[in-house]
């Protein structure tokens, strides 16, 4: 109880979160003209994952083979010696202090992830209110795993609230609702605080045997579902932000029949009968390389015939289905912009 | 007596019911698509045929003896000669009929005008970039019409002369300016509502009565100049009538062609009916209306040349004509699509001839036929109609590279109707253009023109503005190279590879070494804009000179307000607005270099504008790390970031004064536009190094665009800047080019969030903005040539980002998804 006063009291003194990006003008993530805040750190490691920066919580340094002039500036200003050649980083030398980013002149190495005040984000967003409100648009908070800077992300919620901004959340599932959770005995009470600043919440569902997504996912799914079935009981049932699920299409992982059927048993059950099919792509392949990563999987793209049949089989079972950004949704809710 | 005043249709436009539902014909039928293959299918070439009608009109008996008239009259004469001897032809299943020249698809030839450029290609034709198709014997009638037009040409006759020698050069150059007059004025939108509805019977008779009384229509005294004015207009409108009358003969002969089906041979009869009414008579019916605006449209395109000559707000115009048909139950909404179709395939007949040298400056083509549409009346009440939606339908049936569309938004435009504009966009041919009409009025009044007349605004050519049928606009007369004038200023008036003691290109200012603060240099770059406009005025004034003398416009008088009244022609001073307009280049990239100097070497005190100077002279050869720093970590215009922002609009204002502290030799005003065609590129070309980090020979920053590539915040931020410059001093209008993959916009979402988007920026004072939606090809282009194209909006994953910045492999995936549409 103490904490959440803390975060209401603390509307004064900004709170900071590690953001690695900060979008303006996206339309596929709810509805209107929308900009995207995208959270560092994620819980998951989700094999096909194209956004790879948003893993670690903490800034991390990339480098963009193809940008760099050879001035070596980063060389010269490096105070430990971390580099031999540019973008060679010694990871274990390296003290992340980004001063090598800082005299980048052309933009090849980069910083991934800067710690943000409320204040600062909400400077950037200010200006595009107009642009939500002519479009019945909003902010969406994205990742990474935006309840991973619960204090941060009520706090920025707040603020936007309190300036009619429709607010949508992009979430994994993974995070602790049940107020009795010993880890972290307050969080389901910050989470319901977030719940009710939040108009809409895109729900990722990926595996349903528990096995494959240990396999491809890194964890377990057993609280994923859970907190779905309660965000969707607390839609119906107690008001609470319309939940809205979204699934990436990787083919021969998502995209088989017993996964899909799966999911569209549970969905049917818990009466949320519309999702959106993500089709993957793999245009996050090189960030892979900019942060010297291994090289993801080799995945295909889905064909347009695998994913019309995905959406047959979802259809069959009376759920229907829709491409990112051809949502119906539904006419503004509770606390949208008028 | 002044039977041009009531131009506009009545208010009633209102009460009606207007569409609601999504647009209705837009797949085209048999007919257009056969029209539009046909056009396709016939080569780009050149028309010989009115420089050889003009030089037998000079060698014939009664051509030797109008030498020794007025100006004015030989001039109608040749021009009455070209228009009633062409060849009439009417091509397979159109329902406008009228060639534009004596092919399907060619460039007219002007000896009067910059035509003769085109021998500069002569012996590689086929081989350009854009081929043109000539036979051999038409190639030496080519080098024959060329070489006898070399010195009877406007450019030859203002500017080969004693003492316009170094001018000649400099104009020839083209390098801190480009002047467009030279080849021809054009850039008209005519009084096409009069046309319509009251044909050129009406500038006949008031010609005829004005003769008759040897008075002007207000009583006064008709001078010997007038007297040939408005014999001027007779003769010419005598040559339109037998133009027509040709058309119509033809129509009949082929109605009766042995095969002909009894259906064309109804159209064909109908055609030639219209063609015996229109344009000296009143329309009676839409399809005649119509049929009207060509044939005086292609009047023009004979008189003056090609560029810009518009038709207004033909939903307007012909609303009434529409609508009694509609009464009447003589037309239905799919036909009056058809015709519409069938009219704007007729602008793709004509294209510009430039040579490769010019092309540079003007690429891609561009006649810019305009159409406006939307709007509102006189008092601001929202006038669009059902027939601002068939304009659109209608370019969707064939979506080709004419005529330009523009359409007007107020606060009150109906929705269906943004809606449906923006489905055109999302066609991908980059039409229409949108115009904000708060913005845009406002600028009009600045220049002059009263509320009501503002509020009538149509678009010229691609962007630029008049009050349509009472504005004489040389609305494209020069291109302005604003960037040259910043080099200038930090060399004392000489280029960076100029020696000192050649001839100085600018004005006399002081050396780097003794500007001691920001203002310094601003006020040393506002001298050099100063010294460049004055000279290019100059040359334009001889020009306008020549004019007068040699290429008068009688048909462009006679569909102008103000003419008749005062009885003189348009390149007289007759109209009742009369204004001479200068766009600018590199307008971001100036502003961008004025911000680098202020912070660089008076705030952060990093350099001397010595060591700057030198930097720019050696094109950042040792400095590549500050030249990156520059460009991709400098604050520039295009991100919502005011401080910037202001520096751009500095560099306008400085351009903005030193344009309209000038007149013209009309007695009308310059004002200045914010659009550069690719003149951007062509300028770039001769200007070094910029302090923005712009590279030597790079191209510039084109019309309210930011530079290439300093837009790091998307398409809303651009918006965000572009509106927050004060543009009513720009009174011929600016262009703001966004550009997105269709991924990015597609469907439903994309339509309404474009919609969105350019309303929220007209609602913040946006003037113009236009966006292209691009496909697999060009960004294919643009990958293998990233600096050819800039700011492309791509959708990434969740959101967009800039294509260029994309990793190669990433390009080819988005290329991909846009070929398969997935993703």
């Amino acid at each position: 109880m103490k904490e959440r006063f803390m975060v209401l009291d603390n509307m004064k003194k900004p709170l900071a979160g590690q953001i690695f990006s900060i979008q303006h003008f996206c339309l596929h993530d709810g509805p209107g003209i929308r900009s995207l805040v995208f959270f560092k750190g994620c819980p998951l490691r989700c094999t096909w994952c194209q956004n790879p920066e948003s893993w670690s919580p903490a800034s991390e340094l990339g480098f963009k083979d193809h940008l760099c002039i050879n001035c070596r500036n980063c060389l010269s200003i490096c105070p430990v010696n971390a580099m031999k050649t540019p973008g060679q980083i010694r990871s274990d030398l390296c003290q992340t202090c980004f001063s090598c980013a800082k005299a980048c002149p052309s933009g090849a190495l980069i910083r991934f992830g800067n710690c943000l005040s409320t204040h600062t984000v909400l400077k950037d967003l200010q200006p595009e209110y107009p642009y939500y409100r002519s479009s019945g648009g909003g902010v969406t908070f994205s990742g990474g795993e935006p309840t991973l800077s619960l204090e941060f992300v009520i706090q920025l919620a707040a603020a936007l609230k309190q300036d009619q901004i429709h607010v949508a959340m992009e979430t994994c599932g993974l995070f602790h609702m049940e107020e009795k959770s010993e880890s972290l005995p307050e969080s389901g009470k910050a989470i319901r605080e977030l719940l009710s600043l939040i108009d809409l919440i895109l729900f990722d569902i990926k595996l349903f045997q528990e096995a494959a997504h240990q396999q491809f996912c890194g964890t377990s799914n057993r609280i994923i579902k859970n907190n779905l079935a309660m965000l969707a009981r607390n839609f119906f049932q107690e008001g609470g932000p319309m939940i809205w699920p979204r699934m990436p299409l990787i083919p021969g992982i998502t995209d088989t029949p017993e996964n899909l059927e799966g999911w569209g048993d549970l969905l049917a059950e818990l009466e949320l009968n519309k999702v959106t099919l993500v089709p993957f792509h793999n245009l996050g392949e090189a960030k892979r390389e900019w942060l010297q990563l291994k090289p993801g999987p080799k995945l295909n793209t889905p064909t347009p015939e695998s994913i019309e049949k995905a959406r047959h089989v979802l259809a069959r079972m009376g759920i229907t289905c829709y491409d990112p950004g051809e949502e119906e949704w539904p006419p503004a809710s509770k606390s949208s912009p008028v | 007596m002044n039977a041009y005043s009531n131009q506009t249709p009545a208010a009633r436009i209102k009460e009606e019911h207007l569409p609601e539902t999504e647009p209705a014909f837009r797949k085209p039928n048999d007919r257009i698509a056969a029209i539009k293959a046909a056009l396709f299918a016939s080569p780009y070439s050149l028309c010989l045929e009115r420089p050889r009608l003009l030089l037998r009109f000079q060698r014939s008996r009664s051509g030797r003896l109008s030498k020794k008239e007025h100006p004015l009259v030989k001039r109608a004469k040749a021009l009455a000669y070209v228009m009633s001897e062409r060849q009439p032809r009417i091509y397979d299943r159109e329902r406008i009929i009228g060639n534009m020249t004596s092919k399907r698809t060619a460039a007219n030839y002007y000896p009067e005008g910059g035509s003769i450029n085109i021998l500069e290609d002569l012996f590689r034709l086929e081989k350009r970039h854009v081929p043109i198709q000539l036979t051999a014997k038409e190639k030496l009638e080519l080098v024959q019409i060329g070489l006898s037009g070399l010195f009877s040409s406007i450019g030859g006759k203002a500017l080969l002369k004693p003492g316009r020698f170094m001018h000649f050069l400099d104009f020839f150059r083209a390098k801190r300016y480009f002047i467009t007059e030279e080849a021809g004025i054009g850039h008209q939108v005519g009084g096409y509502y009069n046309v319509v509805h009251y044909g050129l019977q009406q500038p006949d008779e008031i010609a005829k009565t004005c003769l008759e009384k040897g008075t002007l229509p207000d009583g006064t005294k008709l001078e010997r100049d007038q007297i040939a004015f408005y014999q001027s207009i007779r003769i010419t409108i005598q040559g339109i009538r037998r133009m027509a009358a040709n058309l119509a003969d033809l129509a009949e002969k082929l109605a009766y062609h042995p095969g002909v089906s009894d259906k064309r041979r109804q159209e064909l009869l109908t055609s030639a009916d219209a063609c015996r009414q229109v344009p000296y008579y009143p329309a009676r019916n839409f399809l005649e209306g119509l049929q009207s605006c060509w044939i005086v449209h292609v009047a023009m395109n004979l008189e003056d040349f090609e560029q810009g000559m518009s038709f207004g707000r033909l939903d307007r115009i012909l609303l009434p004509l529409f609508r009694r048909d509609l009464e009447q139950g003589t037309i239905t909404r799919e036909t009056a699509t058809e015709i519409m179709a069938s009219f704007q395939l007729k602008t793709c007949e004509t294209l510009p001839v430039y040579s490769e040298r010019i092309d540079q400056y003007f690429s891609g083509n561009g006649v810019a036929q305009g159409i406006t549409i939307g709007g509102t009346d006189e008092n601001g009440e929202d006038t669009t109609n059902e027939l601002s939606g068939i304009v659109l339908d209608a370019y969707a049936q064939i979506c080709t590279r004419e005529p330009a569309l523009h359409v007007r938004v107020h606060e009150n435009t109906p929705r269906w109707f943004l809606d449906n504009a923006v489905a055109t966009v999302q066609l991908g041919c980059g039409k229409p253009s949108f115009f904000g009409d708060n913005a845009v009025v406002a600028s009009l009044e600045q220049a002059g023109i009263s509320k009501e007349h503002a509020r009538d605004y149509a678009v010229i050519g691609c962007v630029e503005m008049a009050s349509q049928g009472r504005t004489y606009n040389s609305s494209d007369a020069a291109l302005f190279n604003l960037p040259l004038c910043l080099e200038l200023a930090l060399n004392q008036g000489y280029c960076y590879g100029q020696r000192h003691f050649g001839r100085r290109m600018g004005a006399p200012t002081k050396p780097v070494e003794q500007m001691h603060s920001f203002n310094d240099v601003v006020d040393a770059f506002r001298s050099q804009v100063e010294h460049a406009v004055a000279e290019m005025v100059k040359v334009i004034g001889w020009l306008e000179a020549t004019y007068r003398i040699w290429r008068p416009t009688p048909v462009n008088s006679m569909v102008t307000e103000g003419c008749l009244d005062k009885g003189k022609d348009v390149t007289w001073g007759g109209a009742l607005y009369d204004l001479t307009s200068i766009q600018v280049a590199g307008l971001a990239d100036a502003g961008d270099s004025l911000y680098a100097v202020q912070q660089l070497i008076f705030h952060q005190k990093r350099y001397t504008l010595k060591e700057l100077l030198n930097i720019l002279k050696t094109d950042y050869q040792h400095h590549r790390g500050l030249q990156q720093e520059l460009l991709h970590q400098f604050p520039r215009y295009g991100n919502g970031i005011a401080d910037v922002d202001q520096m751009t609009q500095l560099a306008a204002d400085v351009f903005s004064n030193a344009i309209t502290a000038h007149r013209n030799s009309r007695g009308g005003r310059y004002i200045p536009g914010i659009y550069s065609m690719t003149c951007h590129i062509a300028f770039g070309r001769l200007t070094g190094a910029l302090p923005n980090g712009r590279g030597s020979g790079q191209r510039m920053s084109n019309g309210l665009s930011p530079a290439d590539g300093a837009d790091r915040k998307g398409p809303t931020a651009v918006l965000r800047s572009a509106a927050s410059l004060d543009s009513r001093k720009w009174s011929n209008c600016c262009a703001l080019n966004l550009k997105f993959d269709r991924k990015s916009v597609a469907g439903k979402a994309g339509r309404s969030a474009l919609a969105n988007l350019f309303t929220t920026y007209f609602d913040q004072g946006g003037m113009q903005v236009q966006a292209n939606v691009l496909d697999a090809e060009m960004l294919r282009a643009a990958k293998q040539n990233p600096a050819e194209y800039p700011g492309i909006v791509v959708r990434v994953a969740g959101y967009c980002a800039y294509f260029n910045d994309l990793q190669p492999s990433v390009q080819d995936e988005i290329i991909e998804r846009t070929v398969h549409g997935i993703g």
